[in-house]
């Protein structure tokens, strides 16, 4: 039998086109956009809060700097990410100084002057301390003596801030 | 023959939609963008303020003032685990009772406002009067956890005092005492 074309679907209407409904996308784009413009910080974060450590809370209202970062959790003293001695080990110790955190911040301070002299970039000794909130008050005053010790005489606490 | 009515008038439009495409694209670059620079938690830094005596050849100036101008309070707030006691050069601020605390613990928690309220009095007194009459110093026992004394610090600094925001003494010093 011969190929007969047939009529009907000759003349099928062609589909319209497809139309998203975007409105109840565009409520949604809207609603985080205004809601991640009042998060929006121009600075972004300068300091990244570690892990195993909660820090304490605070009324203040001062932003973040840059500086060197030390932190003290419940088992390590860090600088710069870098494990430096354990915190127990620190709690035991006779004395303000600890010697191992001195050695690796006066590294620091002479790798800054160095940039000092080489590149003019300011050494200004600041260093910003990340303290688990549990932390004794004992231990806090070991570390902040090492740094002032060690060139690095401008310190600063970080703490999450409170909303008032 | 007469006319017929004017189809154009029962012509519905039908929908109408905008064109909010070119928004899409607005809204897909803008969110990412803002998402990177969200910050979620919020972070602040507590300033520490080394007692003039232990900034080195700076110290020297304090020396050269006459005597007269340099009158001192050196007020200081020790947190023990009875309470806070407050001082100053001249005399220590007791409590209700003799050798207690000046502000106490009540059930057993820290009482951080009433810390404030006497440190208010303390600097409406002081004002004008000593040349350190926005230093404090912070001591503590050793055994004395990092919330507290960082609490004590905002006690310290600002009050909330009916509903108004008063500056105490912003510049707080850390000092270790004798352990």
């Amino acid at each position: 039998m011969a190929y007969i074309p047939s009529h009907k679907k000759r003349h099928r209407r062609v589909p319209r086109e497809a139309r998203l409904q975007l409105t109840s996308m565009m409520d949604m784009f809207t609603i985080l956009l205004v809601f991640l413009l009042k998060t929006y910080s121009t600075h972004g974060q300068l300091i990244n809060p570690s892990q195993d450590l909660t820090l304490p809370v605070s009324r203040v209202q001062q932003p973040p700097e840059l500086g060197l970062d030390v932190t003290v959790s419940s088992d390590w003293i860090l600088v710069n990410g870098k494990p430096i001695e354990q915190t127990p080990e620190v709690a035991r110790m006779e004395g303000f100084i600890i010697p191992r955190l001195q050695d690796e911040l006066i590294k620091y301070a002479l790798e800054a002057e160095k940039m000092e002299e080489l590149y003019g970039a300011k050494f200004s000794g600041k260093v910003t301390i990340q303290g688990d909130r549990r932390l004794s008050y004992r231990l806090l005053i070991k570390v902040m003596a090492t740094c002032g010790q060690s060139d690095f005489p401008n310190m600063r606490l970080v703490v999450y801030k409170q909303e008032e | 023959m007469a006319y017929r009515p004017s189809k154009r008038l029962s012509r519905s439009l039908g929908e109408v939609h905008p064109n909010i495409t070119p928004m899409m694209n607005l809204m897909v670059v803008l969110i990412p963008l803002l998402l990177t620079s969200a910050e979620f938690v919020r972070l602040g830094v507590i300033e520490i303020n080394l007692p003039p005596a232990a900034m080195g050849p700076e110290g020297e100036m304090l020396e050269d003032l006459p005597l007269e101008e340099s009158l001192k309070l050196d007020l200081s707030v020790t947190i023990t685990d009875r309470g806070f006691f407050i001082s100053s050069s001249m005399a220590v601020l007791s409590g209700d009772i003799e050798g207690e605390p000046s502000i106490p613990l009540v059930n057993g928690a820290y009482d951080f406002q009433a810390l404030s309220m006497k440190l208010y009095d303390v600097k409406k007194k002081a004002e004008n009067r000593f040349t350190d009459a926005d230093r404090i110093i912070l001591m503590a026992e050793p055994s004395v956890d990092y919330q507290t004394v960082i609490s004590t610090m905002d006690a310290a600094r600002t009050a909330r005092i009916n509903g108004r925001r008063e500056i105490l003494f912003p510049e707080v010093s850390l000092a270790a005492g004798v352990f």
